[in-house]
């Protein structure tokens, strides 16, 4: 049968009218429940402009007011001739030119922008994230090639440790390395909270890697070995380079998985992406929009990952 | 150069015990080419993985030049880097370049010099003849220009022996032939050699003997003139009726 090639794109833009309704929908059932979309309440939780208040140092007089546009630059002088030069906002200035001041009035306030609570939150998920991947890829390397040793010990306790997390919850994993572990060992909670995300993804990345080296066939080592390449060099060199390229998609998978899991130390108080989108939901009560910016937050580490992923596939399959 | 004495090799699969090697002895001296003959499951291809530990043994002794293998003393590492081996499947690393191929082992084990290692290299793929692919990756090369490559790594080691393990039996026809001439060149500088191989026109002009093999025995081990015209043993008769 010849297959003729036939034009993609009316489909995708199918794909596209199938996502529009869905969104139209999605606004539809809201007007239902008449739920009032307010949107402009969420962009001060990224950043906004804190007010930081400009005091006297003692008692003086103001001797002198220069304005620099939308800011005022006030010279106090005190008793003693000494001299204090305060920047405050303009609109902010409480006082006029000679007006006596004592030690701690306000004179008036600067602003400057800060990051919110959602782009802390951001950061957070980001580092711990990062720290508790980079350790669990460690942890994981380790233990899947102990699961793979001659000895019976190496592979009893890597498997002992495979089953154990991936048969229980990850939250009760957090909950035992906080409660316990940490108090036993004095852990700060973020140190705890990271130490059970690495070990929680260890114990995955375990098993990719023993799967990734064990499907690298057996010629391979053994042509390392007749070379005169010892067992370690042999692993080095030649099999895990080879089931690195072959285990990269799940392993990327891992991480994505990895990142969203880290909303579940918000459960020891750890302020990450997700408990502080619960927090700016109680000042701002615009849930939805809140858990919707929270969801596309998310989106925004994991869809570059998966993206980084495959342009490294793609980089390693030039030997194919 | 090489020392075989009692050799045995027992695989035991689920209490079926199988004596792939069964006391075989035999000694090959400096220089020498021997062709190891004999039908599928002989445990021809066994004998040769025990001569550089790739197969460990269950009794007996395999010294080359002077090495003993199953001496816990010796350094199983140390001792391969003597014995140059080629297998069926070629086993490039596929995520090197050819020249990479060529140079790992150098740098690693006899931790060679950039320009000492890839000078060393070129010159080998010269010798094969391939040596304007030495940038391309195993996968783009022919199954013949694989296993050229795949000598010049064993070679890239200066081994005093060359163990082959079915050289030509992966290849398409047409390819055969310059891998056999590659092998005849090195027989002739002087290279010793153990061929695992179904090449009966090899052994004929290149052996210095054959070895038998049939069961695990070594059933025969004479000169090739005298082997595939008067062969001595019944099964080694046979053998020859099959595939002459």
């Amino acid at each position: 049968m010849i297959k003729h090639k036939k034009a993609q794109w009316p489909w995708h833009g199918l794909t596209a009218l199938v996502l529009v309704g869905l969104a139209v929908s999605l606004y539809y059932a809201t007007s239902v429940i008449s739920y009032e979309w307010r949107w402009s309440r969420v962009p001060q939780y990224f950043a906004y402009q804190a007010e930081e208040a400009q005091r006297a140092a003692g008692y003086g007089k103001v001797e002198a007011i220069v304005q620099q546009g939308s800011m005022a630059k006030v010279i106090l002088r005190d008793e003693d001739g000494g001299e204090q030069v305060l920047d405050v906002e303009q609109s902010s200035l409480q006082l006029s030119k000679g007006d006596d001041v004592a030690e701690g009035d306000l004179i008036g306030v600067t602003r400057h922008w800060t990051a919110g609570p959602l782009a802390w939150g951001l950061w957070t998920t980001v580092w711990i994230s990062l720290a508790s991947g980079v350790l669990g890829l460690l942890v994981g390397l380790v233990a899947g090639l102990c699961r793979l040793s001659n000895n019976p010990t190496l592979r009893d306790l890597s498997t002992v440790y495979v089953e154990l997390v991936r048969g229980t919850p990850l939250l009760v994993q957090i909950f035992i390395f906080y409660f316990f572990i940490g108090t036993v060992l004095n852990l700060s909670r973020e140190f705890a909270g990271v130490a059970a995300l690495a070990l929680f993804t260890g114990a995955y990345v375990a098993e990719i890697v023993r799967a990734g080296v064990q499907s690298i066939a057996r010629g391979q080592s053994e042509a390392a070995r007749s070379l005169g390449l010892s067992a370690s060099q042999s692993m080095r060199h030649v099999v895990l380079p080879q089931a690195f390229k072959r285990v990269l998609p799940p392993l990327a998978g891992q991480f994505i998985s990895l990142v969203k899991d880290t909303s579940l130390v918000s459960v020891i108080a750890i302020t990450e992406l997700t408990k502080s989108g619960r927090e700016a939901i109680t000042t701002s009560f615009s849930t939805f929009e809140i858990w919707f910016c929270v969801a596309g937050l998310y989106l925004l580490i994991n869809l570059p990952l998966s993206h980084f992923a495959s342009r490294l596939e793609r980089r390693l399959a030039q030997s194919d | 150069m090489i020392e075989v004495r009692d050799l045995v090799k027992v695989f035991d699969t689920r209490g079926q015990v199988v004596r792939a090697v069964d006391h075989v002895s035999t000694n090959v001296a400096k220089g020498e080419v021997l062709v190891v003959l004999g039908p599928s499951g002989s445990g021809k291809s066994t004998f040769l993985r025990c001569l550089n530990g790739l197969e460990s043994f269950d009794e007996g002794s395999v010294a080359i030049d002077g090495l003993q293998l199953n001496d816990p003393k010796t350094d199983i590492n140390a001792y391969r880097r003597e014995v140059g081996m080629v297998f069926q499947h070629f086993n490039l690393f596929p995520h090197m370049t050819v020249l990479e191929n060529l140079c790992l082992a150098q740098k690693v084990v006899r931790k060679r010099s950039k320009q000492e290692r890839e000078a060393k290299a070129r010159a080998l793929l010269e010798k094969v003849g391939i040596g304007q692919k030495a940038n391309e990756y195993p996968s783009r090369l022919s199954g013949g220009q694989q296993q050229r490559v795949a000598i010049a790594r064993a070679l890239s080691m200066d081994p005093k022996v060359m163990l082959f393990d079915e050289p030509t039996s992966a290849l398409d026809p047409e390819m055969v032939g310059e891998v056999l001439d590659v092998m005849k060149t090195l027989a002739l500088e002087g290279m010793t050699m153990v061929c695992v191989t179904h090449e009966m026109g090899f052994a004929r002009e290149v052996a210095d003997r054959v070895l038998f093999f049939d069961h695990g025995k070594l059933l025969e081990d004479s000169p090739p003139e005298s082997f595939f015209t008067s062969p001595k043993d019944l099964r080694a008769q046979a053998f020859l009726r099959q595939v002459l």
